[in-house]
């Protein structure tokens, strides 16, 4: 394999890692502070996308608006979620495996009663609709954008966490909750919060993300099923976790893509189980 | 005062009676059935049996042992492909080989999963299992020259029992698998009742209890993990000539989570519960598949959502604690 596609496959799978980033770690920190695993989050994800393709491409409007609308839906889909349904399984998981699983058919059967069968193509911001040559093929700023924002989120995301007082309440929620509970703090506004958070970005990046995965019904398993590898990997409940876990699998992804078609999705599902035996809490996560 | 001891307590043939008439009553009930119904519905009726022994199998792993199993269609996939291929890519066509190769298939995966997997426990053992179904799936869309790949393999047929003295049809199979149902049923409800069943429950409600009592709870759940498995490969060697095809979705998380689900809406910790449960996700189904076709995933999915919300412990809790009502207010009386 020549350089060109080494690099090539290197920024492809960046960009995967990105908008898996920015799904994964509403699922991280969801797991995290309400010890729920959410099985519905590439749910959120999936309404996102075909919300902000029906404002941005259908209705016409700014791509952006799209992305705030995505996220909107999706957030608000997340707060009835919590709400309305989350309040009895802490850590109940099998519970939780039914109740998520459950509410994923619901809003994929939804999206398909609303939206039809058909998948809707790829789309993106027109300014970032164009390609630039590099390395003797053609990149898309698209994807580039999509690097920018995941990294950035990261970023901002890594300093609520690290460097702000709700972030201190956020991780003290995590490792104590009783704890934290004991010291005056309302943790299921905290929980109901990072939450809508999570829900908020899923939906947003579907919407950022449309392009890279497209536009299906499918999405709301495949993704989670991504989402699932990166946050085991990664290590549950931090931000650095996910973006770790991200870029491994989305490397994986590109790469395992080029040089092995098939067995990509064997190869992620294997380094899941080694992590999963060896480190259980993942490369850089707190045990739950 | 009478000396303890002095005369052996008689088990009446009364009492015997009576803690296995339910189960005769509904013996009978399913074995008349067919006279009842269409032989369109005894098609559903026999899919409501194979999933039974399939979320029964389940349900000694989660319900008596505790252990959260989301990969537990790898076993009844697994066995139902390994019917298949034998079938379709070998041509061995008798059952009396077929049957037990599956089966063997799926404890041969029970005993290479279940060691991986027990290596973690809670929900870490969840996301192993379920890992470990997903790259049965992804092998099985794979190796699309033995497994026909992500179309999977059709026209099976139903079982070759060597000897034609009778048809197949939908009432026929129906009694066949009826037979495997009975005899599942009773060697579970035998291990689940047995001193190695006890052991499992004392497991599921304190781990560290039964290992500082001296018993090797790692052998006993691994033990209980293939147990479940081998039934699970019943289940999947049945369901082959049910469906007539078998495909990556046989081994995936739709097929582990609706196990999963029937288990609980009927009663995880009970035998009996998910075969009410079965009869139950199955018949919504069917009713479903007629009225409202293209929202069968919505109603699931409500039906998983409800189960959670309302009805915790199953219905079968619910019915226990009516018949203590009901058999109260008798005794009362």
């Amino acid at each position: 394999m020549d350089v060109e596609l080494v690099v090539l496959n290197i920024l492809n799978g960046i960009s995967f890692g990105a908008v898996l980033f920015l799904l994964a770690s509403g699922l991280s920190l969801i797991f995290g502070v309400m010890g729920i695993l959410n099985l519905a989050h590439g749910a959120l994800y999936m309404v996102g996308a075909f919300i902000g393709w029906t404002v941005a491409v259908k209705l016409g409007f700014n791509f952006w608006l799209g992305v705030l609308a995505g996220g909107a839906a999706a957030g608000l889909i997340g707060l009835i979620m919590e709400r309305g349904f989350f309040r009895q399984i802490y850590k109940r998981f099998n519970e939780q495996v039914l109740l998520t699983f459950g509410i994923l058919y619901v809003l994929t059967n939804l999206s398909l009663w609303i939206w039809g069968g058909v998948p809707k193509p790829p789309f993106t911001a027109s300014i970032l609709d164009v390609s630039f040559p590099l390395m003797g093929g053609a990149y898309s700023a698209a994807r580039i954008a999509v690097t920018v924002i995941g990294v950035g989120l990261a970023a901002a995301l890594w300093w609520l966490q690290a460097k702000t007082r709700v972030g201190a309440i956020v991780r003290a929620g995590m490792d104590d909750r009783e704890m934290t509970m004991g010291l005056g703090i309302n943790i299921s506004l905290v929980a109901t919060l990072v939450f809508c958070l999570g829900a908020f970005i899923a939906g947003a990046s579907g919407v950022i993300g449309a392009h890279l995965f497209g536009v299906t019904l499918d999405l709301g398993l495949d993704i989670l099923l991504l989402a699932i590898v990166v946050v085991v990997v990664g290590g549950t409940g931090s931000i650095q976790g996910a973006l770790l876990g991200a870029m491994i699998i989305g490397l994986i992804i590109s790469f395992g893509k080029a040089l092995l078609p098939d067995l990509a999705m064997f190869l992620i599902y294997l380094v899941m189980i080694i992590i999963l035996l060896v480190k259980p809490a993942g490369l850089l996560g707190r045990k739950i | 005062m009478s000396e303890a001891g002095s005369q052996p307590i008689k088990r009446t043939g009364q009492l015997r009676l009576t803690r296995f008439l339910p189960y005769l009553i509904v013996v009978v009930l399913l074995a008349v059935l067919p006279a009842l119904i269409p032989s369109y519905v005894e098609s559903i009726m026999t899919k409501v049996l194979i999933y039974a022994i399939l979320a029964m199998s389940l349900d000694m792993i989660m319900g008596y042992t505790g252990l959260l199993s989301f990969g537990h269609a790898a076993y009844y996939g697994g066995a139902g492909y390994m019917t298949a291929i034998l079938i379709s890519k070998l041509g061995i066509t008798s059952f009396w080989i077929v049957a037990p190769a599956g089966i063997l298939m799926a404890g041969i995966l029970a005993v290479i999963f279940g060691f991986i997997s027990l290596r973690v426990s809670g929900i870490y053992f969840l996301l192993v299992t379920f890992a470990l179904s997903m790259l049965l799936v992804s092998v099985a869309t794979k190796f699309a020259s033995i497994t026909g790949g992500s179309d999977g393999l059709s026209n099976l047929p139903y079982p070759d029992l060597g000897f034609s003295f009778f048809t197949w049809n939908f009432t026929s199979y129906y009694y066949f698998v009826l037979i495997f149902f009975i005899i599942c049923f009773f060697l579970m409800y035998r291990i689940v009742h047995s001193p190695f069943g006890k052991g499992l429950q004392g497991i599921r409600e304190s781990e560290s209890r039964m290992s500082s009592l001296g018993y090797n709870t790692w052998l006993y759940k691994y033990a209980i993990f293939i147990i479940g498995g081998l039934f699970a490969g019943v289940a999947g060697v049945l369901t082959t000539s049910h469906d007539g095809v078998i495909a990556p979705f046989h081994v995936g998380v739709t097929v582990s989570s609706l196990a999963m689900l029937i288990c609980i809406i009927g009663g995880s910790g009970t035998l009996w519960g998910p075969v009410i449960g079965a009869a139950v996700i199955i018949l919504v189904e069917y009713f479903s598949s007629l009225y409202i076709p293209a929202r069968w995933p919505l109603v699931l999915g409500g039906m998983f959502i409800l189960t959670v919300m309302f009805l915790r412990g199953g219905i079968a809790l619910h019915l226990l604690n009516l018949w203590k009502k009901v058999s109260h207010g008798i005794h009362k009386n």
